[in-house]
């Protein structure tokens, strides 16, 4: 530093030195500026949303096919977030379909030094639901069946559905979607329902060819309440018959606690914890707190056990059931996307990035 | 039974032997010595004594309530499960357990007994001898064929074995045991062995279990004049693979174990090889292999010829097919190869990178979570094998280190620091952490601070200091590229032509202003909560020591002062470097702000006067503290109340923080007062002698004195820039 100080002062050196700044600051001024290694990375932070639409019933089957709605209600999904699907086309679905039960094929055989005497052989289809997506940024869901058959089956005998999966995204978040470069399609939610052992194949399957990976979702206590309250908030519209929330207490042994209450009172207490001056078709997560508090302070009266000190486990309705450990099921099309929406979200907070 | 021991103590006594023999003449005396050193050596390894134990511990020895066999069993147990057992141990634990001497242990014995390097055979022999006892209850006998199953590749050799084949096959008939016997059967058989036997014609009244069909078959592969029965051509399934306690520690051991030979991190990174993809449950332990992507979409006409990576195995050719090079299928499979990664720093392709980073981010979370005492693993990588994902991590992060590569792969970092428990691979991360490129200002806050803040403010002493020297580095860096791109013209546009996001110089000035403003708050609570620790102290004063500097060393221009919470701190230090430190800084400061008062008349930017009062504040009172005791009088920055401080019953208090009375000085001052009385100008050499060069520096840089005075008083601040 004493040595530049030093030379600045002869002329020279002190005219290099001007003419470096004047180009770097006019190069400032022509709203360049100094280039920074930097890449485009996920800049957006998601951040847990604090209020939600209130669900509105929504036939959804004016929109999409009443056959594959039927398919994904009634069935227990486990659900994983998914990154970003590379170079998938929805082009190329049959490909896809091809490409997947030779995939399956294969690996079924491997490991089997000695063949075996019956040999499976896997249908895989692939399929757009059309209609489900909410938004422009949403990308149409995707459901992939597998059905199993024999080699040399009869005609008539009829293909066995053994597993079957589902890649969503319901309302995602705006941002998030719109920073991602064009050659991803996120689809976060992956629901699968079938045997473990064909879900790893399917994923791995997937990683390979879209180069995304898979993680477990929670669904936390605090989505559990959501899901309570959002559930409960439907009870005009539709019967949820039911309210029955499973509390896991950590005392030594462990104790279970499962509550049932009754539609119309529970639908009394919601709308009870409702605040006044908020907007007619939000919810906010205050309300939901003062709703589960109210359910809690209940059974503290009765049983004196704080429930609050426990975790929710598992909350059901008539409308569907959801389980701490990423198991879901939706009983009833109407309020499918509110649910989806829900778990779209819980996937992108888990995603990696 | 006591062979193995003799084994393990022969050393020793051919030692004394030729002690004996060397020491011949010397007295009995010192040969009683030498007896006693041995006895004592043998009787302090407790290891050794365990396996005496065992080798002689008398038949029908009661095992219940027996403290002694406890403590050995522990003994051989945790060596076993740790380090695993040398081939003498597994011998005698071995013949311990099978010949039931003391009956229950048996399974437990079993159950410990690792191999670290070869399983002798004679153990197994002798074992096979004891089951024909037939004392062994069945469940045992299982467990005891699913050990030699287990471990049957590590046999040195397996002739002895062969000679006692009929002995071994004699068990077939046992309805319990015929599956591991067939299998062992399996193993062990060779195409002469069977001419000699006469005995296979016995077996086809047996059933068709798959396990017998197998062994029937791989007869009559070898003989087929000897099996009459007809077998089906297809068979199904092989031997099952028996789940069986000890291969999980085995893995670890043997990882441990050449680990430590071939720890060579860089890239001992398995490739994953198809054949164990059906271990999902630590699939994504792995990195994927290296595939080329499919090309779907390339059509027939299209020639280009493409050269998939996995093919490329030196760097001339890398160069040669530099442009027709496609990305594999997978981005995690890039970690495996250094090529492949220098091909990826070429490119600079963005989706590239983004695929990579959602791999590392799901690698990072998903070990984290697969792992949760890997926090405690401070990472010899040889030592975690159950962190696979963190040490291959750790591996690329290394591999990374000299490359600007990594720079591109930030993203899955801000995510991750929100879910960071601060301890989990602390170095590593806050290596990562402070290697990010500029962020933005309109986002630091959310991406860096919010999550950075969380976890300084919750954690120890030790990681607010290394956060804080994270966040120098990361000062530095930054510094450094702004000093190389904005000099040299012609170098950003090739290296960085990629980046979507330019940044302005102003823009890059707003960063390093709430950085460094960031680390001011930091610093300030951090010093607080820590009671002004001068550990932490020292690593803000490093920080700042960078900040006073950028004008000059980095030609940003931008002068931050350290904010009160700092500056006090360090002038009232209880530590004389801190205070010699806060000196030097100071000096550099005016350095920095005389250079920028000059040439600011030429050119266009602009340093705040608010700055060039807060410098001059500052000064002031550093001299007027350390100096001329003038600390607490009005106009001054520190104004107490004159009764309080009477209160205090401090006499002087005003010159209670002068070179001689502050409290990191008063030992020097003392000591110089008994060696050498009372000459300020004395002091001040002994002072500067002791190395506080920053402290010499302020001092003939701010004050008149005039070493002939001999008074103090005269000292003066002076020289301080003034805005103009």
């Amino acid at each position: 530093m004493a040595e530049r100080s030093s030379t600045m002062k002869t002329p020279l050196n002190k005219a290099l030195a001007q003419r470096r700044s004047k180009r770097r600051y006019s190069r400032r001024s022509c709203g360049e500026g100094t280039y920074l290694g930097y890449t485009s990375g996920r800049q957006t932070v998601l951040k847990i949303p604090t209020s939600r639409k209130k669900p509105k019933s929504r036939d959804i089957t004016n929109q999409v096919d009443p056959d594959q709605v039927a398919l994904l209600v009634k069935k227990e999904w486990h659900l994983s977030y998914v990154t970003p699907l590379y170079q998938f086309r929805y082009t190329m679905l049959k490909t896809y379909s091809k490409e997947l039960s030779a995939f399956l094929v294969s690996e079924k055989q491997q490991g089997q030094t000695i063949e075996t005497g019956q040999e499976l052989c896997f249908k895989v289809n692939i399929s757009v639901v059309l209609g489900l997506a909410e938004t422009n940024q949403d990308a149409e869901t995707i459901y992939i069946q597998i059905l199993s058959k024999q080699v040399f089956a009869a005609k008539d005998e009829a293909q066995k559905v053994v597993w079957s999966g589902l890649l969503t995204c319901i309302n995602g978040d705006v941002d998030y979607l719109r920073s991602l470069p064009p050659e991803f399609v996120s689809l976060p939610l992956l629901c699968t329902s079938g045997p473990e052992s064909l879900s790893a194949l399917v994923k791995s399957w997937l990683k390979k060819t879209f180069d995304c990976c898979f993680g477990p979702i929670c669904i936390t206590s605090t989505n559990l309440q959501w899901l309570a309250a959002l559930w409960t908030g439907c009870h005009p519209t539709k019967n949820i018959q039911y309210l029955k929330l499973a509390w896991t207490i950590p005392t030594q042994p462990p104790m279970d606690v499962t509550y049932k209450v009754n539609p119309q009172d529970v639908w009394k207490l919601w709308d009870s914890a409702r605040l006044d001056d908020g907007a007619e078709d939000s919810i906010n997560i205050e309300e939901v707190n003062s709703f589960i508090r109210g359910l809690q302070t209940h059974f503290f009266r009765h049983f004196r056990l704080d429930l609050s000190a426990g975790s929710l486990m598992r909350v059901s309705t008539a409308l569907g059931s959801a389980h701490h450990s990423g198991k879901i099921k939706i009983t009833s099309p109407d309020y499918m996307t509110t649910v989806l929406q829900l778990l779209t979200e819980c996937a992108l907070l888990k995603m990696p990035i | 039974m006591a062979k193995a021991f003799n084994l393990l103590t022969s050393d020793l006594d051919v030692s004394s032997e030729s002690d004996l023999s060397v020491s011949s003449r010397a007295s009995n005396r010192s040969l009683r010595v030498a007896e006693k050193e041995r006895r004592k050596s043998e009787a302090e390894d407790p290891f050794l004594l365990a396996l005496k134990y065992f080798s002689e511990v008398k038949a029908g020895t009661p095992w219940m309530g027996n403290d002694v066999l406890e403590r050995n069993l522990v003994l051989v147990e945790r060596m076993g499960l740790t380090r695993g057992l040398p081939p003498e141990v597994i011998s005698t634990m071995l013949d311990y357990a099978m010949s039931l001497r003391m009956g229950a242990p048996c399974v437990r014995v079993l159950k410990f007994l690792i191999p670290a390097t070869v399983v002798p055979q004679e153990a197994i022999v002798r074992a096979v001898a004891w089951l024909c006892v037939g004392k062994i209850a069945i469940s045992t006998q299982v467990l005891f064929l699913k050990w030699v199953l287990t471990f049957f590749d590590m046999i040195d050799s397996k002739d002895h074995l062969r000679s006692i084949y009929g002995f071994i096959f004699n068990f077939v008939t046992e309805e319990h045991l015929c599956p591991y016997i067939c299998h062992l059967l399996y193993l062990l058989t060779r195409k002469d062995m069977l001419h000699q036997r006469s005995f296979i014609f016995s077996l086809s009244p047996q059933g068709r279990q798959p396990f017998l069909l197998h062994l029937l078959s791989l007869y009559k592969v070898f003989c087929p004049e000897l099996v009459t029965t007809a077998l089906p051509s297809k068979l199904r399934g092989g031997f099952k693979n028996h789940v069986t306690p000890w291969k999980g520690v085995l893995n670890a051991i043997q990882k441990r174990n050449t680990g430590q030979v071939t720890s060579d991190i860089r890239l001992t990174i398995g490739v994953k090889d198809g054949s164990n993809s059906r271990k999902r449950k630590c699939n994504h332990l792995q990195l994927p292999s290296l595939n080329s992507a499919v090309q779907r979409n390339l059509s027939s006409t299209n020639s280009r010829k493409v050269f998939p990576l996995e093919q490329l195995h030196s760097f001339p050719e890398l160069l040669d097919n530099l442009h027709r090079i496609e990305l594999p299928s997978q981005m995690g499979s890039l970690l495996g190869s250094s090529l492949a990664l220098c091909y990826l720093d070429y490119v600079q392709d963005d989706s590239a990178f983004l695929r990579l980073n959602f791999w590392l981010g799901h690698a990072l979370h998903e070990g984290k979570k697969a792992s949760p005492y890997a926090q405690n693993c401070v990472l010899p990588v040889s030592t975690c094998q159950n962190c696979s994902p963190l040490c291959l991590f750790y591996a690329y992060v290394l591999s990374r280190a000299p490359q600007e590569g990594f720079f591109s792969t930030e993203s899955f970092l801000y995510k991750f620091l929100n879910v960071w428990d601060g301890s989990l691979l602390r170095p590593q991360i806050l290596g990562l952490l402070s290697h990010i490129p500029v962020v933005p200002s309109s986002c630091i806050h959310q991406l860096l601070f919010e999550p950075l803040m969380q976890l300084f403010f919750s954690s120890t002493l030790f990681f607010k200091c290394s956060v804080i020297e994270c966040l120098n580095d990361m000062l530095l860096k930054w510094l450094t590229w702004h000093s190389v791109y904005s000099v040299e013209d012609g170098l950003d546009i090739s290296l960085n032509s990629h980046t979507p996001m330019n940044m302005t110089l102003s823009g890059f000035m707003d960063s390093v202003m709430e950085l460094v403003l960031f680390v001011g708050r930091l610093a300030t609570v951090g010093l607080q909560l820590e009671g002004c620790s001068s550990l932490l102290l020292s690593f803000v004063l490093d920080f700042y020591e960078t900040v006073c500097d950028m004008f000059l060393k980095f030609e940003l221009p931008l002068v931050v002062m350290p904010p009160v919470g700092v500056f006090y701190p360090a002038l009232f230090a209880t530590d004389p470097v801190s205070v010699d430190r806060l000196c030097f800084i100071m000096c550099r400061y005016k350095q920095n702000l005389t250079a920028a008062k000059f040439q600011q008349q030429e050119h266009v930017f602009h340093i705040s006067s608010q700055t060039y009062r807060e410098f001059n504040r500052y000064q002031l009172l550093m001299v007027s503290t350390l100096w001329n005791s003038r600390l607490f009088q009005p106009g001054m920055a520190v104004e107490v109340d004159h009764n309080l401080l009477a209160l205090s019953k401090v006499p002087e208090p005003s010159a209670s923080f002068t070179l001689i009375r502050h409290p990191a000085f008063v030992g020097y001052a003392l000591d110089f007062h008994l060696k050498a009385g009372k000459h300020w100008e004395w002091y001040l050499e002994f002072l500067f002698s002791h190395g506080y060069l920053g402290l010499q520096q302020f001092v003939q840089s701010n004050i008149n004195w005039h070493p002939g005075s001999g008074t103090k008083s005269q000292g003066q601040g002076d020289g301080q820039p003034t805005n103009g």
